[in-house]
């Protein structure tokens, strides 16, 4: 929290749409996370770096290697390698616990399939003569925040391992002796240049929501973002002292939205309208459709409402379905859903 | 199962829609004889949340206590007379069938079954850990995503399949142990399709879409966001129902072994069989044992046709001799009814079997003409002051036209051989052994020369060991240099595509482009399932453009093959040097890549570039660039089959060392692997 070398998250000029994207999944983590489109230079990497000044908190055995919560059943305790927690949780006794803002993990695009899975403990192994599981990320960000720059530049084979756990919010390690299976729940936040290359429509489809962001056309906000820059390189920490009240109000306010979100009700004739919606523009599946519904009404507890209103569903199509609109092969992805609906319905719905 | 401890299970009686799928699934619970399902559909359909909810329905088998490959009284126990490694004096003890999950980055020693590193430490022996195989015996076997399956791992289970037993030939252990299991699998097709053995394999086979009706889908969403909020809530809900079907299965289970399918019904599975053209018997068998099944979970002891008619079309789906739809899925067709229709599916198949019948002669398009009806209809924004045109626009020379995209296909499988150099990179097209710590893990072995060491394989090499040698400085573990196993991991990397377009005036005429296009399409949609990188040459009026540079960007490449015009004169030479520029500067950048040129012209060559006869040029140019033993060519001719041909494209093919191939025949269905009869390099 009192890193100073971050860049506010509250200063970043602009590009509302993904910064409302990154704030709603801080609301509801199941919304399962956001993929970032655009140039180079955007604040892609700034705003997500950025996020740990806002993040919520969570409670968590005191270094527990999976970040269970100390009210979770003890699954994997049994296995695990450490000794001095294990039999009191065992036990159902109480251990220590922490409280903690939620991790942000980035996952390097050269990562090892091993590093990410999580693999055989050699050390343990060569001194102890005992098999042991060494966790890798995906443990490390159970219930946190995992963070892929450039994700259309990962290798293959670990967006494969990717997929699996970040739909059914468990890995299973089958690798290298080990037999191992732990929950992996996180929200998923990826940054690309399409530029260089599409995503696997499947990753594409894990993402829960999509934005683009492009440079500022605006003039005053482009001197506003040279400014502020300055301001933040020549004293960081003068510069987050100012933004600190702001940064403040915000984490309340996302506090309150994540309080507020189960007492947020959805009327029947809005959820006919979001799946209207996902009919019209044609999307594959029906997680488009949840995942809708789940924005309009965190956009609804964000703003402090109980109930879903007509521009909530309107706003949540923007961000849930662009990545999900059923496209030609090999078509970009959508700019706009709006207009993918209306180009639609004068021939009476989508092919 | 573990898993399923982790993270609670969306109900499977909660599942709206997806009979099909459902009806798979619950057949395999009641008799695993079927074989497995493979679920194939489109992304967000339920695919695996229904595979991961069957295990709460699975019913209940005897297992000797501690027997670590699912033994039980039911079974001779051959093995068991071998095997050591469980009390059968003991009761046996019932305990539900399992689902067994195989991730895609399973190692092999984890599969099939290693050395138990812990026990050979401690006691000395060498004594087997079981892999998935084994605890998969009499269950189920899951894989996710099945079709990413790396070859190697493909191999394994295959075997088991056959042979009903798991091998186990390594690491100093030498081991048999009853491998029966029903293999469940989901897939995405758009990813790329399932090696023909392993399809096999499957007993069923289901596609699955999104459900269409507005109510269903909001019924949908209401009880997701219920179960997020409230798992346990949702799963107490529906648990009447659940155990209801639970009680059916296992009542079916008893039930299965009385049911008798009358003789003359055997007859009419076989003409099912037959008109489907399916290659093998398995499909016979299939349908036998899921019709049996059917009837046992309707509480019949005799099969009766409608069983039948319920059943085949799931085991015919994936045999059908042409049954290997091209990515993306088609939407349903009119053809897809038949599963709602049991009583007249026989019929349905026939008449299907009719329009297969044409399909397969030689110059019709495969079940793709939706999607291309599709892209037709929709065509890409093209560049401004450009008007579209029909592609039977009559000859013009200056004018620049675009033309649509014609018909894609499904191509054929073009690739490099496999050799003995390593390479780095990322994708799928060639198999090549990885060097670098890239790649995955396959295996281990003794050879040394890459200081990429297997620690997990060396410890197990050690470990019988280690009561006999000297130990030291706290280590409990002592290597020695012949216990070293180094990793070999292999992947497929891309190759590197260059498309070279002849985008002449004389390609305009009879709907050249439009094929042409649809040609190259094909084979970017086939380039992206390899993540190939792809660059494009286009020629036309006096020069030749990169009009894409190397990317890994398909789409781009799809764009600007939309929005290309078509105009002017054939400058072939000039385009056959700056592909060879393009080569020279790709493989300089990556000495081991293998790039593949396509070049889609008529081949009539009629701009010179020093002055000599334009032909003669292109084809001393092509003799040239043949040189390079590292790039394939292959030539796609263009020039339309009428009387009047020069057949120019096959002079320049031979001169380039390619083979030459008319757009039809990059069909997957008409011709062998092109790479087989080529002699290419």
């Amino acid at each position: 929290m009192n890193d100073h070398s971050i860049y506010p998250f509250v200063a970043i000029v602009g590009q509302d749409h993904m910064k409302l994207a990154l704030v709603l999944n801080l609301v509801n983590p199941t919304l399962s996370g956001v993929l970032i489109r655009g140039e180079k230079g955007t604040a892609k990497s700034t705003a997500v770096r950025a996020l740990a000044d806002i993040l919520p908190a969570v409670t968590v055995v005191k270094e527990c290697p999976f970040q269970l919560a100390p009210w979770d059943d003890p699954v994997h305790c049994r296995e695990c390698f450490r000794v001095d927690c294990r039999e009191k949780r065992l036990a159902h006794e109480p251990v220590e616990e922490v409280t903690r803002p939620i991790r942000v993990v980035e996952l390097p695009v050269g990562a090892t399939e091993d590093r990410v899975v999580g693999t055989l403990d050699l050390e343990y192994a060569l001194q102890k003569g005992e098999k042991r599981v060494e966790p890798g990320l995906l443990a490390a960000v159970h219930r946190g925040i995992l963070y892929v720059d450039e994700v259309n530049l990962l290798d293959d084979h670990v967006v494969d391992v990717l997929l699996d756990s970040a739909a059914m919010g468990v890995n299973t390690i089958e690798r290298e002796g080990v037999s191992f299976s732990h929950q992996a729940r996180f929200v998923l936040v990826g940054t690309m240049n399409p530029e260089e290359g599409e995503l696997r429509p499947q990753l594409l489809d894990r993402f829960g929501l999509c934005v683009r962001v492009e440079g500022i056309a605006d003039r005053d906000a482009r001197v506003q973002v040279m400014e502020r820059r300055v301001a933040f390189d020549e004293d960081p920490a003068h510069f987050a002292r100012e933004w600190e009240s702001e940064s403040l109000d915000l984490v309340e306010k996302i506090e309150a939205a994540r309080r507020l979100y189960d007492k947020v009700e959805i009327a029947r004739d809005r959820l006919y309208a979001i799946a209207d919606y996902c009919l019209e523009v044609g999307v594959d599946g029906h997680r488009g459709d949840i995942i809708m519904m789940k924005t309009a009404k965190a956009l609804a507890a964000f703003d402090g409402r109980t109930a879903v209103g007509k521009e909530d569903v309107d706003e949540a199509a923007e961000l849930a379905l662009p990545h999900r609109v059923r496209r030609q092969p090999l078509m970009d992805v959508a700019e706009s859903v709006d207009k993918v609906r209306h180009k639609h319905s004068p021939e009476g719905g989508s092919k | 199962m573990k898993a399923d401890a982790l993270s609670p299970v969306f109900p499977f009686a909660a599942i709206a829609g997806q009979e099909d799928m459902k009806l798979a699934l619950l057949l395999n619970a009641v008799n695993p004889g079927i074989g497995g399902v493979l679920v194939r559909g489109e992304k967000g359909t339920a695919k695996s949340t229904a595979v991961r909810a069957l295990a709460a329905l699975l019913p209940a088998i005897t297992v000797y206590p501690g027997c670590p490959f699912e033994c039980g009284p039911e079974e001779a126990g051959r093995h068991c007379r071998r095997c050591k490694l469980c009390d059968r004096t003991q009761p046996a003890v019932s305990r539900k069938v399992r689902v067994v999950t195989l991730p895609l980055n399973a190692t092999e020693d984890r599969v099939s079954g290693g050395i138990d590193f812990d026990r050979a430490i401690r006691t000395g022996c060498r004594v087997i850990q079981p892999g998935l195989l084994a605890r998969a015996h009499r269950g189920i076997l899951y894989i996710d995503e099945v079709n990413l399956l790396d070859d190697h791992l493909v191999d394994v289970i295959l075997d088991a399949a056959a042979s009903r037993e798991n091998r186990i030939e390594r690491e100093g252990i030498s081991f048999s142990h009853p491998a029966q299991f029903a293999l469940v699998g989901t897939m995405n097709p758009e990813e790329g399709e399932l090696r023909p053995q392993l399809l096999d394999r499957f007993g069923l086979c289901v596609e699955v879409h999104g459900v269409p009706g507005r109510d269903e889908r909001v019924e949908m969403m209401i009880l997701r966001e219920a179960f997020d909020a409230d798992p346990e809530g949702v799963i107490r809900r529906f648990d009447s129902r659940t155990r209801a079907i639970a009680a059916g299965i296992e009542e079916a289970r008893r039930l299965l072994d009385q049911v008798v399918l009358p003789a003359p019904l055997r007859g009419s599975i076989g003409d099912l069989c037959r008109e489907a053209r399916v290659s093998g018997h398995r499909a016979d068998l299939v349908i036998e044992q899921a019709a049996r099944a059917h009837a046992a979970y309707h509480q019949r002891t005799e099969v009766t046709e409608e069983d039948i008619a319920r059943v085949a079309p799931l085991a015919l789906y994936h045999r059908k001799r042409d049954a290997a739809p091209a990515p993306p899925p088609p939407p349903p067709p009119s053809g897809e009814q038949e599963h709602e229709h049991p009583e007249d599916a026989p019929e349905q198949d026939r008449e299907e079997q009719h329009e297969e019948d044409e399909r397969e002669e030689p110059d019709s398009k495969p079940e793709q003409s939706e999607q291309s009806g599709e892209a037709e209809q929709e065509p890409e924004p093209s560049p401004p002051s450009e008007e579209e045109s029909p592609s039977n626009a009559p000859e013009q020379d200056v004018l620049e036209k675009v033309f649509e995209v014609g018909d894609t296909f499904k191509v054929k499988h073009l690739t490099t051989p496999k050799d003995r150099v390593f390479r780095r990179g990322s994708g799928r097209r060639s198999r090549t052994r990885i060097s670098g710590r890239q790649g995955r893990y396959v295996r281990s072995t003794e050879a040394r020369g890459t200081q990429d060491i297997a620690l997990d394989a060396t410890l197990r090499a050690a470990a019988p060991y280690q009561l006999r040698r000297k130990r030291g400085n706290g280590i409990a573990v002592v290597l020695r240099p012949e216990d070293i196993r180094e990793k070999i991991r292999e992947r497929r990397i891309g190759n590197f595509l260059l498309f070279v377009v002849d985008a002449s005036g004389s390609m305009g005429a009879r709907g050249r482009m439009a094929a042409t296009k649809g040609a190259v399409m094909s084979l970017l949609l086939d380039a992206y399932q390899k993540r190939d990188k792809v660059a494009m040459i286009s020629f036309s009026k006096s020069e030749a453009r990169v009009s894409l540079p190397p990317t890994s960007s398909i789409e781009l490449a799809a764009r600007l093959l939309t929005e290309m015009p078509v105009g002017g004169r054939t400058p072939l030479s000039a385009a056959l040097v700056k592909a060879g520029e393009v080569l020279r500067g790709q493989t300089l950048r990556d000495p081991t890549s293998r790039p593949i040129v396509l070049l889609m012209t008529d081949g009539r060559s009629n701009v010179s570039l020093f002055g000599d006869k334009p032909i003669d040029e292109s084809l001393a140019l092509a003799r040239n660039l043949a040189r390079d033993e590292r790039v394939r060519f292959i030539v796609v001719d263009t020039e339309s089959t009428g009387l009047l041909r020069f057949g120019l494209a096959e002079m320049i093919a031979s001169a380039l060392g390619a083979r030459c191939f008319r757009t039809n025949d990059l069909q997957v269905e008409t011709l062998l692997d092109i790479v087989k009869g080529d002699s290419g390099k």
